[in-house]
């Protein structure tokens, strides 16, 4: 009885372990085909991490609305076609690089201001914002889908990590950011060889407005392209404590002063365009190295600040790269 | 009574004021990106040299913001003044004749239907629409029967002020893009004008100075009260269009060539009026300096202390005059 008990005791876990072998063989058996049937919506949840904390979002979310411009430029790249967006701040509705991936998605009002109640109406299963955006429309947005928000609207990079893990997409996400800086490190070496002992250059980037003109420094979304090229910021900006610099007075010209400018006209405006006429015919626009050497380049505002997406990124040097090898400034 | 304050008399009052607008016009003229020696600046007058840049910078940047703080600053200041005496409401500032609401209207709503281009086309519009709205304030407040009670000026100008504030504000929310070019212009500013605006602006300010200045001795019996002013003989409809008209032109210059400058108007006759004897023949050039010396103090802190980006001029008004005015009431209590 004794030795009986203990046997027992023995074989039981065996048993049990080629009970469990069976079952799950035979769930494997019968759960194929359905997994098969149910890959679009397969069962299972992803925990992402974002500015706002963790978020359960679905493996596959089929419904997402995006809230930033680099949020749409960044699902698009990842295969995804957000049911919705927020309209463009230029070209309105959508930006002309991205119309023909976005087909017909709808429109959910304002970058500035979306409208929680169309995007309640859309059911969406994951909505991607940001918390310089979103931060107090969080729970309200959270309410209605699995929201995560990226820190700001700008950084692309993390901004693509974060999206392509909200997706599931983090291997394609991976790829782009590589092929994005295999990209920079080619162009860099170019840089490198045509300028020689020149390189680094100095680098301004000035959004032109109809009553001032805006320098972008190192933290922003040209100026992080930028430094990762090897531009050089001019001396005064270095310390990184401001991104974005407002000059209203002709008389702070001087402190633009770099060796490349890249303009950006904030709208193609008469009011736009002859406030930039203003500013270069002025006196002290003639001293500035950019202008001396002829490094002045105008360049599509769409790709190198108001898109903020990866996309755009690929864009941004493509033109970078077409104005610094023709250099000859328009 | 409290310690009797002798203020000095008003003729060196008004003097030492010039002085130290004058001292401040100049340090106004060295002070910027780049220091500038008082020599440096003479000469860019006495012995222009087009490739000095020093001189540059003085000609065309700081001479013009020096000259618009100056003729913004008296004329919201003077026509402050005399709104506070049409209305006898010590709280009315220029703002009430819904200046600010119609010049900002004008520039948001119709400027880009007209395809303004240039700031000039943007103070004409500015102005045009700071004087339509100056004069439907007029016609809605003074209409009716000749005793008109003032406050209904008051209750005019704040009804239509809201009107057209909300309007633009509508549409600065749909175009987002609008609100971000005029910034500064909404929020006041001295910077960016060029002689070209300066020149379309002195000729109705001087106007509206020398017009308010003409009719200094009616305003000494119009604020006795309109029942004394009519027994003195005087034609009280007639002086208060003519002072309404020297308002608008005053106010609607001063806005269309700086933005809506706050405070100004409010405090400094306020300020004034504490200093100088009870005379409009004093308080008018009181009111002139006070207001040019202060929008000069407001433009030349607003551009040191966070360099290279300047605060705007309004802000900086607001920043200064808010505490002097709380302070004020605070001390004075009954007599306003």
């Amino acid at each position: 009885m004794h030795r009986m008990d203990r046997a027992r005791v023995q074989a039981w876990p065996v048993a049990n372990r080629a009970r469990n072998d069976r079952r799950a063989f035979c769930l494997r058996l019968l759960g194929l085909p359905a997994a098969l049937a149910l890959l679009p919506y397969p069962a299972g949840a992803v925990l992402v991490e974002h500015a706002m904390g963790r978020t359960q979002v679905p493996m596959r979310p089929a419904r997402v609305i995006t809230l930033f411009q680099g949020a749409t430029d960044i699902a698009l790249a990842l295969g995804v076609r957000p049911v919705a967006t927020v309209d463009s701040w230029t070209e309105k509705p959508v930006y002309r690089y991205l119309r023909a991936q976005m087909g017909d998605a709808q429109s959910v009002g304002l970058e500035t201001q979306p409208s929680l109640e169309d995007i309640a109406q859309l059911q969406p299963d994951l909505i991607i914002g940001s918390k310089f955006r979103n931060e107090r429309a969080f729970d309200l947005l959270s309410k209605i889908a699995p929201t995560i928000l990226a820190q700001d609207v700008y950084s692309f990079v993390s901004n693509t990590r974060l999206i392509g893990a909200a997706l599931h997409r983090e291997a394609q996400a991976a790829r782009l950011l590589a092929q994005l800086n295999q990209q920079i490190a080619a162009l860099r070496v170019r840089l490198t060889q045509k300028f020689g002992p020149a390189w680094p250059l100095s680098v301004s980037v000035l959004d032109v407005r109809s009553d001032h003109i805006r320098l972008y420094l190192a933290d922003s979304f040209a100026g992080a392209l930028l430094s990762a090229l090897g531009f050089a910021w001019p001396s005064q900006w270095r310390d990184g404590s401001r991104s974005i610099i407002k000059l209203t007075s002709k008389e702070r010209i001087p402190v633009m002063d770099a060796d490349v400018f890249f303009v950006l006209l904030r709208s193609d405006s008469a009011a736009v365009r002859n406030n930039y006429v203003a500013w270069s015919g002025h006196p002290l626009w003639q001293q500035l190295q950019a202008v001396k050497y002829g490094r002045v380049h105008h360049v599509n505002n769409v790709y190198w600040s108001l898109a903020g997406g990866i996309q755009s990124a690929f864009l941004m040097l493509d033109e970078l790269q077409a104005k610094m090898f023709s250099e000859i400034s328009s | 009574m409290k310690a009797a304050f002798v203020p000095p008399s008003p003729a060196a009052l008004l003097a030492i004021a010039s002085a130290v607008t004058v001292l401040c016009g100049l340090i106004a003229l060295t002070v910027g990106q780049e220091h500038i020696p008082l020599l440096e600046v003479w000469r860019a007058f006495t012995q222009p040299d087009p490739n000095n840049m020093d001189q540059v910078v003085v000609q065309t940047s700081r001479l013009t913001r020096v000259v618009v703080a100056v003729l913004v600053g008296a004329s919201l200041a003077v026509a402050g003044g005399l709104m506070q005496a049409l209305t006898l409401n010590p709280l009315a500032s220029p703002g009430l004749f819904g200046i600010n609401a119609g010049a900002m209207f004008a520039v948001v709503l119709i400027a880009p239907v007209m395809g303004a281009v240039s700031f000039s086309h943007f103070m004409l519009l500015a102005f045009l629409g700071a004087g339509a709205t100056g004069a439907l304030v007029y016609a809605v407040g003074m209409r009716g029967p000749a005793r008109s009670d003032q406050a209904r000026l008051v209750l005019a100008g704040a009804a239509i002020s809201s009107l057209l504030f909300s309007f633009t504000q509508a549409a600065l929310v749909i175009n987002q893009d609008g609100l971000d070019s005029i910034l500064f212009w909404l929020a006041g500013s001295t910077a960016g004008r060029g002689m070209n605006e300066v020149r379309l602006a002195w000729p109705p300010i001087v106007l509206g100075l020398l017009g308010s200045a003409a009719l200094a001795r009616h305003l000494n019996i119009l604020v006795a009260g309109e029942a004394i002013a009519r027994g003195l003989g005087q034609n009280v409809g007639r002086l208060r269009l003519l002072l309404s008209v020297c308002v608008i032109l005053l106010a609607g210059t001063a806005v269309s060539l700086a933005g809506t400058v706050g405070f100004v108007g409010l405090v400094v006759p306020h300020i004034v009026r504490r200093l100088f004897p009870n005379d409009f023949r004093w308080l008018l050039p009181g009111y002139a300096l006070f207001g040019a010396l202060l929008l000069l103090m407001a433009d030349l802190l607003g551009r040191i202390v966070l360099p290279p980006e300047e605060i705007p001029v309004g802000a900086m008004t607001a920043l200064i005059g808010a505490p002097y005015f709380i302070y004020l009431t605070r001390r004075s209590g009954k007599h306003a």
